[in-house]
């Protein structure tokens, strides 16, 4: 078995309560049912809506929030299984860089605080010297100089405090790292900086990425492959290249017409999907896009799409995949 | 004339030895039913250069040291409060980053934007004899002629029709929580839209929110902007939305412009090392680069402005003289400004 972490029909449901002493008679399914691999050392994408469960898919991976049922396995071993001290040793091997990164450092530790913390509850490094040794080297190798080592987070800008969530990350030397949205939060000029980081980290150290994030371009450009993420289902999944050029999905379709083009040459029509992402506690039935789908027919209604092979490692949920869609009529409007 | 000129604008935070400059010396104009797009990053002054158009910015901690802010020829700076009551909504309308902050959670949408209609289009009812113009004197200058309307819950549902909200006789009564992020834009435009402003200044109308609705947001305000031929200020840190909704463009770096010109002659040769580097950064789809071509350093805070070129410290053919003199903004082409001499 080659894979690095193999996740099968993995749920997370979340039980949904009307007030303090009545009982569960909801459920969102924030992720319903999702599958793949990922090898060691590559980097695979998650896009999608806010609210379509890619979070929580990420959180349920480090168990973060526990999944309702599937298998999660890491180098062969059910993750989902252990408890205590055998789980704490396995998240040596499993980081996570989170999105906000004034939320996701605790302001009262110094940067040597935060990042040797990590060191020091796995135990790995041995003497105090090869401790500080240690968080300069990580400190360095994430750019940033090592007399800020003694500073709080709140003197750094966002980007730097990013760069210090990576070295917190790496110290454990991971051999995943679950990126929940890592440069949203960032000014655009300061973005390329950690995209660029986190690709040379990789190449240095050979570290898998699942990255998450919502902007389709930031994501075909830093992964191999690519999955598309639409109410807790995957509803496309392939080479990124070949996901952008070939779009299957008519709502991965949508997303890569809705990116706004720098180019002002480009060719490329918007399309523009009427209404909203659905509440994930009363889902459609059939297959989730079809309210917000333009070639939607009667099927969609009733048949929940399997995720199947179109071409080689190239997988979509639709009934229709590979129909492309028109620039749909203005959406949303109405005659005054 | 021109129906917004911003002429050297300067404004500080704070006064006296503590004073930051966060706006340094701005100049801008907006035709009648033209858009112009001020692109920069966080704490570049662009918002508060939008802000001060309606003198939005509580002075103090503001403190506006210079410039003039003509709207439809008078100065807003010099403007009394009452004044300035007459042209918030009356002939600038705002919209803002986040719907679900800027809606009044406690009231029904349906009355938040009544409540703009109240303020600048009273009603006329047919029957109804002129009343003299007494009263009127303040802001006399500034007032606009508006459509006449005989009923405040008929013309809250054309609003909501006209920003494309379905079902707008039973979403009047909804509050904003029982509304998507999507919806509630739609409302705050509505309501910006509620008075007939000249001038709409949206605030990243699009950044809280998904790439699909954004879509949605973009095309409503092209399509409103030529249905109402109003202008519109947009704000924003995107420059593919430059690309799609702008005519020309405003680049904003450390409180001052830095490239001013045509929105699509910008994108395709942009003149200043910033806007390049900027475009440079974006990573694009199906771009192929392996590595993306960052700006090094970070974004120069408020108060920490570099001496002579702000963006000297970070710009790849900077020379010895870029950190001594700050440099003019030139107009070094038809229609094209850029503040830096090397361009070239």
């Amino acid at each position: 078995m080659s894979a690095l972490l193999e996740v099968k029909n993995l749920k997370v449901h979340f039980p949904v309560k009307a007030g303090m002493f009545s009982r569960v008679h909801e459920t969102v399914k924030a992720v319903d049912d999702v599958s793949f691999s990922i090898a060691p050392g590559e980097t695979l994408g998650l896009v999608g809506e806010s609210g379509c469960g890619k979070t929580t898919l990420g959180r349920a991976i480090v168990r973060l929030v526990e999944p309702t049922a599937g298998e999660i396995s890491l180098d062969g071993e059910d993750i989902l299984k252990m408890t205590g001290s055998a789980l704490r040793a396995r998240r040596r091997k499993f980081q996570m860089i989170f999105q906000d990164p004034y939320g996701s450092l605790n302001p009262r530790m110094t940067v040597e605080q935060i990042v040797g913390e990590a060191l020091d509850i796995h135990r790995l490094t041995d003497s105090k010297s090869a401790r500080q040794k240690r968080i300069f080297e990580l400190l360095k190798d994430v750019g940033l100089d090592p007399v800020y080592a003694q500073r709080y987070p709140h003197e750094f800008s966002g980007g730097q405090r990013q760069r210090i969530g990576i070295a917190r990350a790496l110290a454990v030397e991971p051999k995943l790292i679950i990126c929940d949205e890592p440069v949203s939060a960032l000014d655009v000029s300061v973005q390329a900086q950690i995209i660029n980081l986190l690709g040379d980290l990789q190449q240095e150290h050979g570290i898998a990425y699942l990255f998450i994030a919502h902007d389709l371009a930031v994501v075909e450009h830093i992964s191999r492959r690519v999955m598309v993420m639409y109410l807790g289902k995957i509803v496309e999944m392939s080479e990124a290249k070949e996901i952008i050029r070939e779009p299957q999905h008519p709502y991965t379709q949508a997303l890569i017409s809705a990116v706004p083009e720098v180019d002002p040459e480009s060719k490329r029509k918007r399309i523009v999907l009427p209404g909203d992402v659905p509440s994930p506690i009363n889902p459609p039935g059939g297959c989730p896009f079809h309210p917000r789908c333009p070639i939607a027919e009667a099927r969609c209604r009733t048949e929940v799409p399997a995720l199947r092979e179109i071409s080689k490692e190239h997988w979509a949920a639709c009934h229709f995949a590979g129909n492309k869609i028109e620039q749909s009529n203005r959406a949303g409007f109405q005659n005054v | 004339m021109a129906l917004l000129e911003i002429k050297n604008l300067k404004m500080d935070f704070g006064a006296g030895a503590d004073a930051l400059r966060a706006v340094d010396g701005v100049s801008l104009t907006i035709g009648a039913s033209e858009t112009v797009c001020l692109v920069g990053e966080s704490g570049c002054g662009k918002s508060v250069t939008a802000l001060s158009i309606a003198r939005l910015v509580a002075t103090p901690p503001a403190n506006y040291v210079g410039g003039e802010i003509l709207l439809n020829g008078q100065d807003t700076l010099k403007m009394s409060n009452g004044e300035l009551q007459k042209i918030r909504g009356g002939v600038v309308s705002y919209v803002f980053q986040d719907p679900g902050a800027s809606l009044n959670p406690v009231f029904r949408i349906g009355n938040q934007i009544k409540e703009s209609l109240k303020l600048h289009r009273p009603l006329t009812r047919p029957s109804a004899t002129l009343s003299p113009a007494g009263g009127e004197g303040r802001g006399e200058g500034v007032r606009v002629l508006k459509n006449v309307i005989t009923d405040y819950d008929t013309e809250v549902i054309r609003l909501l029709k006209l920003v494309g909200i379905p079902a707008p006789e039973s979403r009047i009564r909804n509050y904003p929580f029982e509304m998507s992020g999507g919806m509630q834009q739609r409302v705050m435009i509505a309501m910006a839209l509620a008075s007939e402003p000249k001038l709409l200044v949206a605030d990243e109308p699009t950044t809280a929110l998904d790439v699909t609705i954004q879509a949605q947001i973009l095309d409503l305000l092209s399509e409103l902007k030529r249905r109402l031929g109003m202008a519109i200020l947009l704000i924003t840190h995107n420059l593919g939305i430059v690309g799609d909704m702008a005519d020309r463009v405003a680049v904003m770096y450390a409180g001052q412009i830095v490239e001013l010109s045509p929105a699509r002659e910008l994108l395709r040769r942009p003149l200043h090392p910033y806007t390049k580097a900027l475009i440079n950064s974006v990573p694009k789809l199906a771009g192929g680069a392996s590595r993306l071509s960052a700006i090094p350093g970070n974004v120069p805070r408020i108060g920490n402005f570099p001496p002579g070129c702000r963006f000297a410290p970070r710009c790849p053919i900077a020379k010895p003289e870029c950190s001594e003199k700050i440099p003019e903004l030139l107009e070094v082409e038809p229609g094209r400004f850029v503040r830096c001499p090397f361009w070239k």
